[in-house]
């Protein structure tokens, strides 16, 4: 059937380091506590919003092992886009035209980045977005998607301030920006440079050991209790 | 996710490999390390190859990091963002405050190189960020990096072991010398110089005044014949002149018609401050000294004077010996001189403020009263009433005059004229001459002057219903002045009685805490202020603290609501929470947390206050946070969130607020 549907739209075969990717996660236990996962906290940057026609041209990326920040494992690359011109990138990100020619094509850097995460969980800011764009390029470059499953700092940034504005005074004001910078500035995170895919992506994952941590201290231990407090949002908006 | 465009310099080569270790360390950790020492030293080769072994992780405030004896340390902290504290806490739980920790220190050094567990509790008093050394590298570093072993084990010996006030202290006031401290670090017991001499009830005044002369002393306890343990009373050099010698007393007369009965008793334990303050507030000489129920020696007002030089004492005799009332006018000026003398020696600010009260009382007492010799005795009974942070104990320097005048209820029209005529006259000069004094008039005009609030009892009683009965915002303003009064001079039972009629009237009026307990809670911690300060480095934030209203008021409105709500009759906030938290109306946890807040607040205030007499200023309450350490801004920061915690108990207690 699989092998019909792939015909039809003359797909690859999937790709070895896809199927490998597949086997780490066919067991998935979301039981576990938090300490036992591993995970990727990373961030593309795009040359627009378009979900069918823009590209990736760059990922950043930091893992976290034992709850902690491993700045020592990162993942940075800059990726030569196939249609757009690279003229475009320059006025939305300031990378010269020269350093999206010299740089590798999705082909050679998406396997790597896929081994990269290896097991474990993917993590952005509203990481929704950066999975559509690296799946649509999955699909074409390895014939399928990642099978790592993604946990948004957004979602758990608004149940963190939802649970705690309840705690203390009742109501809860929801009318606050949830925009990284906004975020990192409230809770008086360290602070790193935007517009850069890796500084974003460290920026992302500080602000996910921040909420990590106080989620633990508010008694959730395993990655289940950790999905279900960002989804009882989901009945709210 | 696309970004908007930013500013941003050009940025590094694209790496084109496919490995995946080649991405370089962020800059982010080599950045840290290369600005603090003595990491600075290393060269950028070796800072890389340390940060690749760095993890980042995070504690929220309250994290206890290391606990002292137990936790084996496999890495070095580096504080990144945030801070912490270190303690140690003794057999009998007492808490001694260690150090405070901030951005660029480290936490474990000690331990790691001594192959111990952790020496001391450290515990995260901000949310904070820590770069995590594997201890690996630490030990390679101070084996093999010179200087490193030098600058950790060079700061360990010079680490200074202060306490959170002393350093406090030693921030703010130049120390004189270590005699100053006698006041403070000397118990009673150790001015003890002989035990107890004594002699029983039954014995003749010659008898007791041989023993004196034996004994070469100026006083000799009395007791109870059939048990000589039992202390009844004292006899001292001056009974036996004024009521032996002066009155013509027969000397076979038995010592207890002239003794004083009850001896006033001091735990030996206490300091010798505490002693001084018993015997000014109640007008005495001698203490009897007390260990374990026995009474163990006597000490003197003439022992503890020796202790110091510019005392409080000296001014109380002075203010009591004054025969006129403009010789009281320097008087009060020296107040602000031996209260300095008082930080410096390190009393606690609620023992300043209990200084102040009493210094001020004083001079009260004795304008008072030779205002009345002056213009003749009062037509009835009165009562002068302290309002505001007089009536509660707790002012600093030259407080605005809050007073009143209560009077008993005339008992006819003839006596009413007769009231209204002298106390409209007395209350005029009372004020003039307290302006003085130095204390100025208070712009609200709550004074006795004001006709309106120079009233006999039964007028006070209505008063205080109709604010009760009917809180509008200015009847609300007003209980928050009024409802602290306290007796200043005269007829305390006055006092008491309209005090009784407000604990009737309130106990009623749930309706009226909420009121206040709203009026309370719409001042909130002024957290977000201090944490943007702590952030903002750049002294953009030059706006200061009032730390009278949004650090200080609002524990005063917790008590006094509370206090209005369990009838506790004490008007001063410390005491008010205390008599609280021993009937059980707040937790032990929360009446000393609160306590530490408000003594630290306090002390920074009088601190602040004495520096500006010292330039010259006005004293006020604005504060300066740029001018604050980093110890006095994390204390500041522990001080605000127990309002929070107050609050808390408000909502509980009134939950439609």
């Amino acid at each position: 059937m699989a092998a019909f549907f792939r015909s039809l739209f003359r797909l690859p075969a999937p790709h070895p380091v896809l199927l490998e990717n597949r086997e780490l996660f066919r067991d998935f236990d979301q039981g576990r506590p938090l300490g036992e996962y591993t995970f990727v906290v990373c961030d593309t940057e795009l040359t627009g919003l378009n979900r069918r026609r823009d590209e990736i041209i760059s990922i950043g990326a930091v893992r976290l092992r034992d709850l902690q920040i491993v700045p020592g494992e990162t993942f940075h690359r800059y990726i030569r886009p196939r249609n757009t011109d690279p003229n475009q990138a320059t006025l939305i990100h300031r990378i010269t035209p020269e350093q999206l020619r010299d740089a590798p094509s999705i082909e050679d850097v998406l396997p790597d980045f896929v081994r990269f995460c290896g097991d474990a969980l993917l993590v952005g800011h509203f990481v929704a977005i950066d999975m559509h764009f690296l799946n649509r390029a999955a699909r074409r470059v390895l014939g399928g998607t990642l099978s790592n499953p993604g946990i948004d700092t957004m979602r758990l940034a608004r149940a963190y301030k939802e649970a705690r504005c309840r705690d203390y005074y009742g109501y809860c004001d929801q009318s606050m920006s949830y925009n990284l910078d906004d975020l990192s500035r409230e809770f008086h995170l360290p602070r790193f440079k935007p517009h850069d895919a890796l500084e974003d992506a460290l920026q992302t994952a500080y602000l996910f050991l921040f909420l990590l941590k106080k989620f633990r201290h508010g008694g959730i231990r395993t990655l289940k209790e950790l999905y279900r407090s960002g989804r009882t949002l989901d009945r709210i908006f | 996710m696309i970004k908007s465009s930013g500013t941003k310099g050009p940025l590094p080569a694209p790496a084109a490999g496919k490995s995946v270790s080649r991405a370089a360390p962020p800059e982010v950790v080599v950045e840290f390390l290369r600005n603090i020492m003595p990491f600075n030293e290393l060269d950028e080769e070796r800072l890389r190859q340390l940060a690749r072994h760095v993890r980042v992780d995070f504690y929220p405030r309250g994290t206890r990091l290391l606990t002292a004896g137990e936790t084996e340390l496999t890495h070095l902290f580096l504080i990144q963002q945030g801070g912490v504290r270190s303690y140690i806490v003794d057999d009998e739980g007492e808490v001694t405050l260690k150090d405070y920790r901030g951005e660029g220190s480290y936490i474990g050094a000690l331990p790691i190189i001594r192959g111990t567990p952790a020496n001391l509790n450290v515990e995260t008093v901000e949310d904070t960020f820590c770069f995590l050394l594997p201890r690996e590298d630490f030990l390679d570093l101070i084996e093999n990096q010179p200087g490193f072993a030098q600058y950790y084990l060079k700061n360990f010996s010079e680490k200074i072991v202060n306490t959170a006030y002393t350093e406090l202290r030693r921030h703010r006031m130049g120390r004189r010398s270590d005699e100053d401290l006698l006041l403070f670090s000397l118990q009673v017991g150790d001015l003890v110089k002989q035990p107890p001499r004594a002699v029983p009830a039954d014995a003749t005044v010659q008898e007791a005044a041989r023993a004196m002369a034996e004994y070469r002393i100026g006083s000799i306890l009395v007791y109870r014949p059939e048990n000589a343990k039992e202390i009844v009373g004292i006899v001292t050099d001056r009974d036996l002149r004024n009521k032996v010698i002066a009155a013509g007393l027969e000397y076979s007369e038995p010592v207890a018609r002239i003794m004083s009965s009850p001896v006033i008793r001091v735990l030996s334990r206490a300091v010798c401050f505490d002693a001084l303050l018993k015997m000014m507030s109640s007008s005495i000489h001698h203490l009897a000294v007390e260990q374990k129920d026995q009474v163990v020696g006597v000490v003197t007002s003439h022992d503890i004077m020796l202790l110091q030089g510019n005392s409080p004492y000296l001014l109380f005799k002075e203010i009591g010996k004054q025969r006129s009332i403009e010789g009281l006018y320097p008087l009060s000026r020296r107040i602000p001189d031996i209260i300095r003398n008082l930080v410096i020696e390190g009393a606690k600010s609620s023992n300043i403020a209990r200084m102040i009260s009493i210094l001020n009382d004083n001079i009260l007492t004795r304008l008072l009263t030779l205002l009345e010799e002056e213009m003749g005795p009062p037509p009835v009974d009165y009562c002068w009433l302290l309002l505001g942070s007089e009536g509660r104990r707790e002012q600093t320097f030259k407080t605005d005059q809050d007073n009143a005048i209560i009077y008993s209820d005339p008992a006819d029209e003839a006596e009413r004229l007769a009231a209204e005529d002298y106390f409209v006259r007395f209350a005029r000069q009372a004020i003039d001459h307290l302006v003085k004094c130095g204390y100025p008039l208070c712009p609200g005009e709550i004074m006795a002057v004001n006709p309106r609030w120079c009233q006999p009892l039964s007028t006070w009683k209505r008063y205080f219903s109709s604010w009760v009965e009917a809180p509008e915002p200015e009847e609300l303003l007003h209980a928050t002045i009024f409802f602290d009064f306290r007796a200043g001079y005269g007829k305390t039972s006055l006092a008491d009685e309209l005090r009784a009629h407000l604990n009737r009237i309130t106990g009623r009026q749930e309706i009226y805490l909420l009121h206040m307990a709203r009026e309370c809670m719409a001042t909130r911690a002024p957290l977000s202020f201090f944490k943007n300060f702590i952030v903002e480095k750049d002294g953009e934030h030059r706006n200061k603290l009032d730390i009278k209203r949004q650090g200080l008021t609002p524990f005063v409105n917790f008590a006094r609501i509370l206090a209005l709500r369990y009838s506790v009759n004490e008007t001063n906030t410390l005491a008010r929470l205390h008599v609280l938290a021993d009937e059980g109306h707040i937790s032990r946890d929360l009446w000393s947390a609160a306590n530490a807040a408000y003594e630290m607040q306090m002390q920074l205030r009088i601190i602040h206050q004495l520096n500006q007499i010292d330039r010259g200023e006005e004293p006020d309450n604005y504060i300066d946070p740029g001018q604050l350490s980093d110890l006095e801004k994390r204390m500041l920061r522990d001080a605000f969130e127990v309002i929070d915690r107050l609050h808390g108990v408000l909502k509980v207690l009134f939950p439609v607020v």
